[in-house]
Order: structure tokens, then sequence, then C-alpha cells
């Protein structure tokens, strides 16, 4: 028995002015995996070969244990989806587009829709085309969501919403968590987000996959050692540091793999360590994304 | 193949594609009433009107349900559905033949009818029933260049290609012996030309229907 709902081999897809190279994720079923990037980075084209929607040059997709593209229309009966893109149709209600999904979903569930609206402050009887933005995204969750879908997929859902209606589409997202054996990809630009919700992170950048762990692990290893160095002491060389940051005698230095044994080989070096501070995902995630372009230029 | 859920997108479609129907088909009668009741002048007025609200239609279907859905981002909404490439060009397909084909069937049987019910127009018959099957023609070439391309700017391209072949097929055709002597006579004549004539329509419009299926499969990015 496969327990990944995703799993991705050596993907690659080539486009004229930008390519996916050699994508492969894991996403064990129930776990919530946050995807992130900068915009072009290939979040959008991964989960388009995920949904079938685009097809891969080279390497293997399966889905819900489908593979991709070839079976996506089994797939897709077990996936939500919501993306930025994604549009209703505006000439019609709420209430049309439930009606229409719930004649093709059969775990299709009418009260946790109408449950949803409520909470949502969305009137069932309003075209899409009188919605707000921040109503229309929260109309496309509840068309996802009420699916009761074994994955959710959403990329880039809260772009653009104000801060009350983000509080609210991710309120409903940790709800959705509630549920053991529904398995999240999120992606997004906004790290805060995704932190909020993720039990595994993803990061992604010029079409290629630069870390990916479980958050408490990279929330772990990422660590910022401010120092003071005395005169004629340089910043000492320790392994996995990434990148080193500040200035003359007050150097910072960023590591990917934290160890306390660490600030002892500084000091044995002669350098201070004024404080260790600990990262947030953005933090690791802009450091990573650096540390990853300049070896690439190196 | 999931019949339901093909079924579903037709009904979809149909649903939103509803106002257009009922006013081409208020007009399809008005212009049959037309050509019925306003004499010699009503006949011509009332038949350019009736092509015109068949080609009208069958442009508002195609860019309504196709280019529509690209322009208006749905389409990711269509495709997150348990649906393939196929099953959603097969819904294409027919949502809009199912609602283009009565129409055209409506709308050319009752231009036979009058024909048939006036002798002095019956050599009109075949050339009518040759320029309405290259109606339908030319209908099936922006169906099928919109469902490849999902591109306003080539189906605009397809209409007007459709168009000038109205005016073009209808010249060589009124030139053809077969169909040329006895047109304007009073007899329903139907030799060889014509259905020689109406067969390679027939087969050009399977051949563009067979491309569209043939070139939707090669697609590898649908969105």
């Amino acid at each position: 028995m496969n327990d990944l709902s995703v799993e991705f081999e050596g993907v690659c897809k080539r486009y004229t002015h930008f390519s996916l190279e050699d994508i492969h994720v894991e996403l064990p079923a129930g776990s919530v995996m946050g995807f992130i990037g900068a915009n072009g980075a290939g979040k959008s084209t991964t989960i388009r070969i995920l949904m079938g929607l685009v097809h891969q040059d080279k390497g293997t997709v399966q889905v819900l244990g489908h593979p991709m593209p070839a079976d996506q229309a089994m797939a897709k009966m077990d996936i939500g989806f919501v993306s930025e893109d994604m549009r209703l149709y505006g000439a019609a209600t709420l209430a049309w587009h439930m009606e229409f999904l719930r004649r093709i979903y059969p775990r299709w569930d009418q009260s946790y829709a109408k449950s949803l609206a409520r909470r949502f402050g969305l009137k069932l009887e309003q075209k899409i085309k009188g919605l707000s933005h921040g109503q229309r995204v929260k109309a496309a969750m509840l068309l996802a969501l009420a699916r009761r879908p074994r994955l959710l997929v959403l990329d880039e859902p809260t772009t653009g919403l104000d801060p009350v209606a983000r509080v609210e589409v991710l309120g409903e997202l940790m709800a959705a968590l509630a549920d053991e054996e529904r398995t999240i990809l999120f992606s997004s630009h906004n790290s805060l987000d995704v932190e909020q919700i993720s039990d595994q992170i993803t990061f992604i950048d010029r079409g290629r996959i630069i870390d990916s762990a479980d958050k408490e692990t990279f929330l772990d290893r990422w660590r910022r050692l401010r120092l003071v160095l005395p005169p004629n002491v340089v910043v000492p060389r320790l392994q996995g540091v990434v990148e080193v940051g500040g200035s003359g005698r007050l150097p910072v230095l960023t590591t990917n793999c934290f160890d306390p044994a660490m600030v002892s080989v500084c000091n044995d070096l002669g350098a201070t360590v004024e404080a260790v501070d600990t990262m947030t995902l953005e933090e690791i995630f802009v450091a990573n994304v650096h540390s990853r372009r300049e070896q690439l230029t190196a | 193949m999931n019949y339901s859920l093909v079924r579903s997108l037709v009904l979809k479609d149909w649903y939103f594609q509803r106002r257009a129907i009922l006013l081409s088909l208020a007009g399809g009668v008005l212009s049959l009433a037309i050509i019925a009741f306003g004499g010699k002048p009503g006949f011509y007025a009332g038949l350019v009107f009736l092509i015109a609200i068949l080609i009208g239609i069958g442009a508002t279907l195609v860019v309504g349900t196709l280019v529509g859905e690209r322009e208006n981002q749905t389409l990711a909404f269509v495709m997150s559905l348990p649906i393939s490439f196929r099953e959603y060009t097969t819904a294409k397909l027919l949502v809009n033949l199912l609602i283009f084909i009565p129409f055209w069937l409506i709308l050319v049987g009752g231009s036979l009818g009058l024909i048939v019910a006036a002798p002095d127009i019956h050599g009109l018959f075949a050339y009518t029933v040759i320029m309405a099957v290259e109606i339908l023609m030319s209908t099936c070439l922006m169906i099928a260049v919109a469902l490849v391309t999902e591109s306003k700017g080539w189906t605009i391209a397809a209409m007007i290609v459709g168009n000038l072949g109205i005016n073009v097929i209808g010249y060589i055709v009124a030139h053809i012996p077969g169909i040329a002597n006895g047109m304007f006579g009073t007899t329903i004549l139907w030799r060889p030309a014509a259905t020689i004539s109406v067969l390679v329509e027939l087969a050009l419009i399977a051949l563009m229907l067979g491309g569209a299926f043939f070139f939707q499969s090669m697609k590898k990015d649908f969105i």
C-alpha cells in the first residue's frame, strides 16, 4: 500500500523561457505541504502537472495512486482544486455551482457547503459576478471543500485577499486539517500563510526544488549567529554556513545545519557569539534562495 | 468515457447560452414568416436574414462555450473536474452541434418547405441544400479552430474564412453545370453533381471534427 498522496519522480517540463528541472516531491497522505516560491518560480507549473493539466516532458507523477496525466479523470474525483487564476461562472449563482458539483461528486456534502456559506457570509442566490474578490475566493474554497476531497490543492489561494478574508480562509483550512486523512498542498509566495498551516515545507526557485523537509526541521536547523570579532580576528569558516552578512567586526552567519557546538567553535576561534537567533520561515526561504543562487553563479 | 459528466457539461453550456438560443429561435421564426408572406422581396430578405441568424448562433455558441472558457478563466474550474481532455473535447463538440444542428434543421427544413410550396422556385432546391450544408461546414470549421486554439483571434479568422467560403462556394456551385442548369426552373432536380457536392462537404466536416480530436489529443498543455 502506497501511503504517498503525491509523488513526483524526476519531472521535467521545458518551455522557451522557463524550465522545471528534475522535480522530486513526496507528499505523505494526511500531511500538509506548504509549497513556497517567488513569483515565476514554478509553483503553478508543478501544480498543473500534478492536476494533469500540463503534461511533463520527463519523469513520472502519481497522485492518489493514479499515474498522471493518463489517469487524471479518476484522480480528480478525489481532488479539490483552487487556484488564484481560477474563476467561477459570473452569470451563475453560488447555488447553481453547488448544484452543478453535487451532480458530479458522489461525496458532495450539501449541508457542509451551506454551513461554509454561512460562515463565509456568502449568499447562495447571489451571482458570482456580484461578489468581491475575497468572496469569490471563499466561494471557490467552499466548492472545493464540500467535495470532501482526499487531496486539496491550493495554488496561491490567499493572493489578493484582505487580512480579514485571509484569516477566514486560513481558519477554514485549519478546520479542514481536523480530517487526518486529508492531504493538502498549499502553494504561496507568502510564507506567513504557509507557516500557519503546513507541517511539510518545500522551497522552489527558478524551476528547481531547493529544499524540502518538515517545518520543525527547518525551524530547528536554521539559525543566525551574531558575532563580535576582536581586532585581527577573521570571520570563522564553519561548515554549514550558507551566508555571511553583517559588517566588519559584527558579522552575522546564517547556517542551515545549526549545532550548539558551533558556538564553542566560534569562541575557540576568537570570536564572541553575541546571540543565536531563530529564523522565521520567510527568513529561511530568502536565505535559502540567496545561497542557492550564489552556488549556481559561483 | 464518463457520459454522465459529459452530459453535465453539455447542460451547463446549454444553460449559459439559453438567451442566445431563444433570441435566435425567435429571429428564425420571424425570417421564415418574412419568406412565407413577404412576396418576392420578402423571400430574398428573409433568406439573407435566415443565413445571418444561422451564422450568428454558430458564432455565438463557439465564442460563448469555447473561447469564453479561456477568456473568462473558467477553464481551470472545468478542468479541475474529474474529466479527461477527450471528454472535454466531446462535451464541447456535442454542445455546439446539439444546439446548432436542430436550429439548422428547423430553419433549413423551413426554407426547403417554402421552396417546395412555391413551384416557381423549385429549381433552387439542390442549390439550397448544398449551401445549407456549407453553412454547417463553416460552423464546424469555427468549432474545430476554437476548440484547438481557444483563441479569439484564430476563431475570428475561421469565421472570416467560413463567411468568405459561403460566397465563394455559393458562386462556384452556382456555376457547376449539373446544378446551374435548371436552377431557376420550376422543377426540383437532384443530379449527381449535387450528391457529390454534399458528400464532399460532409467529408470535410468529418475531417475537421476528426482533426479537432486529433489535435486535442496531441496537446500537452491544457491550461
